[in-house]
């Protein structure tokens, strides 16, 4: 038993699901449902499809290049049974999976925090440009004038004071 | 000299067939489409078309049942005479001459009419035309029915012949019927030639090949020959005969000691002296047959004279034949020694072990069948248990497949240990430089402020926009400045920005306001009395003429006047009205729309 990657949206194909094409070429394409299956008929390609992972490792949207991702591979010299190797290998399946998990969401987080910054600049621009729709430019000042002339006052009498 | 292969004769077809099949190929595989509108020169050359096309499926046919079937002047005179005797060389000949015949006329009737097409001037005259040209090819046709019919028949019997080649190896049975000639052939050869008790069981030659001295010979076995002149033979022995005649073979007269077949060793006799003059030139071997029911010391006296046994045959063959020929040209090549060193051939040591397994009986090891016996309902197949495993208890163990979506088997590496021991370090070293420190920067009270600020903007921006949908304006949009403003909604307007709003009363609006209120009084109490100022005098008198309405100061008249004249500008040089002014005064301008183009471009007209 094995679990197959769909062609299209690379997403896994259980054992009774899906539908597999042989091409005259000898070329077999694996698909997990009528929806990769009806687009691979369309002739779309998977890489310009916005919502297959192959876009989204295409277009640097996900991790692609990293040591994690090396454990996992179609390996074609079988390896003979040997009970220790196998419980090594699934403990250590295990952490790389943690491993990976962590470092694909780091690489995530970091592509949006582009996003963050962005969203800053436009609110700083916004308040800006359209203050005057909630605050009126001279809003205070009268009373600031007034405060300031209050002020003013306030010293001139206690230079006053003090001179006499 | 054309190469016949009687099996691969095309099939004749009957006359009716054969103008169906082409009628049809006319039909489909011509234009079909054809008007009364269309050029008369199109009209006559789909025609045209037609009878020839016909005419062609006609001749390139019966050219080819011509080429087919074999001139009996090219074949081998062996097969020329069988077929003589089987199909009648005159009606064979006729046959085909009929089939040339009726493929000339066919030729000359379409070239006639496709001659007369040229003078066709409507499409009924022209398919009259086509119509009777195809009819009459069809007539001549039919005409022919008899000889296809008689040329099919022996082309199925004439691809049913035994091939007999005439220049190889031949031993011909022949004599008497029911002497034994199938008999023999069918000992000595892998033929299966019907042999019964009566007489005339085969009716026609049969060969089978035999292997002798790493040659092939073929044995024919031909059909009985009874004693009568050669004009009153039937078309059987006339098979026989022929065989006889021109096949150079080692005839092998074969007589019934034992009279079995019906006639007497006298009547065999006398058949032999008969047909001597076919022997001339040729081995001859008398075979004694059924000898087992009377021997030959049985025989009397006159009969001895006649015999040869079987095993003295070979002689006469080899004498016979064109061996001699071939033996010229080969020689058997013999390695000399070199040494005297022993070279025996080289058999491997595995080749060896297996033979000798082979012949002794070495007690076999259990097989699962056996177990399976022995066991009965409990037996379960279990292969796991001929793995071939560093450890030999974990034979049975069950192999994880999946976990959690992803295979295990992709992951089996002998070194995974290692690897995943250098992931480690470097998530640790990645960790310590602090790539997972989380990015929850506090941001300051400005930022935050901000951050308030703008989100209020927005809300306010969608509710201007909600209520300018609301206000749901049938027809023209008319400035602001035609309604009147309330002064509480003012005051309220200005209050939510923040502005101080109280003691406004002697603020312009309001002062601007009593004042229109107090000039509409004045004229109500003025009504009777005095003839009243005009209306537009008072209006104009509030407000501002519009060249001046908005303007500061003097240079900004100044530049207002600049931007009014400059837009006025292009509609000026036009000589247009006014903005609306779209009138065209030439739709069509001579120098743009008359004369060639020469060069120049398509882009504008």
């Amino acid at each position: 038993m094995r679990i197959e990657k769909c062609y299209f949206c690379s997403g896994p194909v259980y054992p009774g699901h899906g539908v597999m094409f042989v091409r005259n070429d000898c070329k077999s394409f694996r698909f997990c449902r009528s929806k990769c299956h009806k687009n691979f008929k369309k002739k779309r390609n998977p890489r310009k499809t916005r919502w297959t992972k192959a876009f989204r490792k295409a277009s640097g949207k996900e991790l692609t290049v990293d040591n994690s991702l090396e454990f996992e591979k179609r390996r074609n010299i079988p390896v003979k049974y040997n009970r220790e190797l196998w419980d090594k290998t699934v403990e250590a399946m295990k952490r790389v999976e943690e491993i990976k998990h962590k470092r694909q969401a780091r690489f995530i987080m970091n592509r949006l925090k582009k996003g963050k910054q962005l969203e800053k600049e436009e609110a700083i621009n916004e308040v800006k440009k359209n203050i005057h729709l909630i605050k009126a430019p001279h809003a205070g000042k009268a009373k600031k004038m007034e405060e300031k002339m209050v002020q003013k006052l306030q010293e001139d009498v206690d230079m006053g004071d003090e001179d006499d | 000299m054309a190469l016949y292969n009687f099996k691969k004769i095309m099939v004749v077809p009957t006359a009716k067939d054969f103008i169906d099949i082409t009628l049809s190929k006319t039909q489909r595989k011509t234009p079909t489409v054809i008007h009364k509108h269309y050029q008369i020169h199109r009209i006559r050359h789909f025609y045209m078309r037609k009878v020839k096309f016909t005419q062609q499926n006609y001749h390139d046919r019966l050219t080819q049942i011509l080429t087919d079937f074999p001139k009996l002047d090219d074949i081998h005179p062996f097969y020329a005479d069988l077929m003589n005797v089987l199909y009648d060389k005159d009606h064979y000949k006729l046959a085909l001459g009929q089939i040339n015949i009726a493929k000339n006329l066919i030729d000359n009737v379409a070239k006639d009419y496709v001659r007369l097409m040229k003078y066709g001037d409507s499409l009924y005259r022209c398919k009259q035309l086509k119509r009777a040209a195809l009819g009459r090819m069809c007539t001549i046709l039919k005409r022919q029915k008899s000889s296809l019919e008689y040329l099919e028949q022996v082309r199925q019997h004439l691809s049913r012949l035994p091939t007999i080649d005439p220049n190889t190896r031949t031993l011909l049975l022949c004599g008497y019927p029911n002497v034994g000639k199938s008999s023999f052939i069918n000992k000595v050869t892998r033929a299966d030639v019907d042999v019964q008790p009566y007489a005339f069981t085969t009716k026609s030659l049969f060969v089978g090949h035999m292997d002798y001295r790493y040659l092939r010979w073929q044995v024919v076995d031909t059909p009985g020959i009874l004693d009568h002149p050669l004009e009153e033979r039937n078309t059987i022995e006339m098979q026989a005969i022929t065989a006889l005649a021109h096949l150079r073979a080692a005839v092998l007269y074969v007589m019934d000691i034992s009279e079995q077949c019906g006639h007497t060793l006298q009547e065999q006799l006398e058949l032999f002296n008969s047909i001597r003059p076919l022997f001339a030139n040729k081995p001859l071997i008398i075979v004694a047959n059924k000898c087992d029911v009377k021997k030959i010391n049985e025989l009397s006296e006159e009969n001895q004279a006649c015999d040869w046994l079987l095993a003295h045959r070979v002689d006469t063959k080899m004498k016979g034949k064109k061996v001699h020929d071939v033996l010229n040209r080969l020689h058997l090549a013999m390695p000399a020694k070199r040494d005297d060193k022993e070279r025996p051939p080289f058999i491997p040591e595995g080749a060896l072990m297996r033979k000798k397994a082979m012949e002794v009986d070495a007690p076999k090891r259990k097989l699962e069948k056996d177990l399976e016996m022995e066991l009965g309902d409990d037996y379960v197949l279990d292969l796991q248990k001929y793995w071939d495993l560093m450890n030999e208890d974990e034979r049975h163990d069950k192999i994880p497949e999946v976990w959690e979506g992803h295979n295990i088997a992709d992951y089996i590496d002998p070194d995974i240990m290692k690897k995943l021991e250098e992931l480690e370090n470097e998530e640790e070293l990645k960790e310590r430089a602090g790539e997972y420190d989380s990015d929850d920067e506090s941001e300051d009270e400005e930022m935050q402020e901000i951050r308030v600020l703008a989100k209020q903007i927005r809300e306010k921006k969608q509710l201007m926009v909600a209520k300018s949908k609301e206000k749901d304006v049938h027809g023209p949009r008319m400035p602001r400045t035609t309604t009147k403003v309330e002064r509480k909604k003012l005051e309220k307007e200005m209050s939510d920005l923040g502005l101080d709003m109280n003691d406004k009363d002697e603020s312009h609006y309001a002062q601007q306001a009593r004042r229109s209120r107090s000039v509409a009084k004045k004229r109500k109490r003025e009504a009777s009395s005095a003839p009243p100022t005009s209306k537009t005098r008072s209006q104009s008198a509030s407000r501002p003429p519009r060249d001046q309405s908005g303007l500061r100061d003097p240079k900004m008249a100044k530049k207002a006047k600049k931007m009014m004249k400059n837009s006025q500008k292009g509609m000026n040089r036009q000589g247009k009205k006014g903005e609306s002014d779209r009138h065209v005064f030439d739709l069509k301008p001579k120098h743009l729309l008359a004369g060639k183009r020469k060069s120049g471009t398509t882009d504008r007209r």
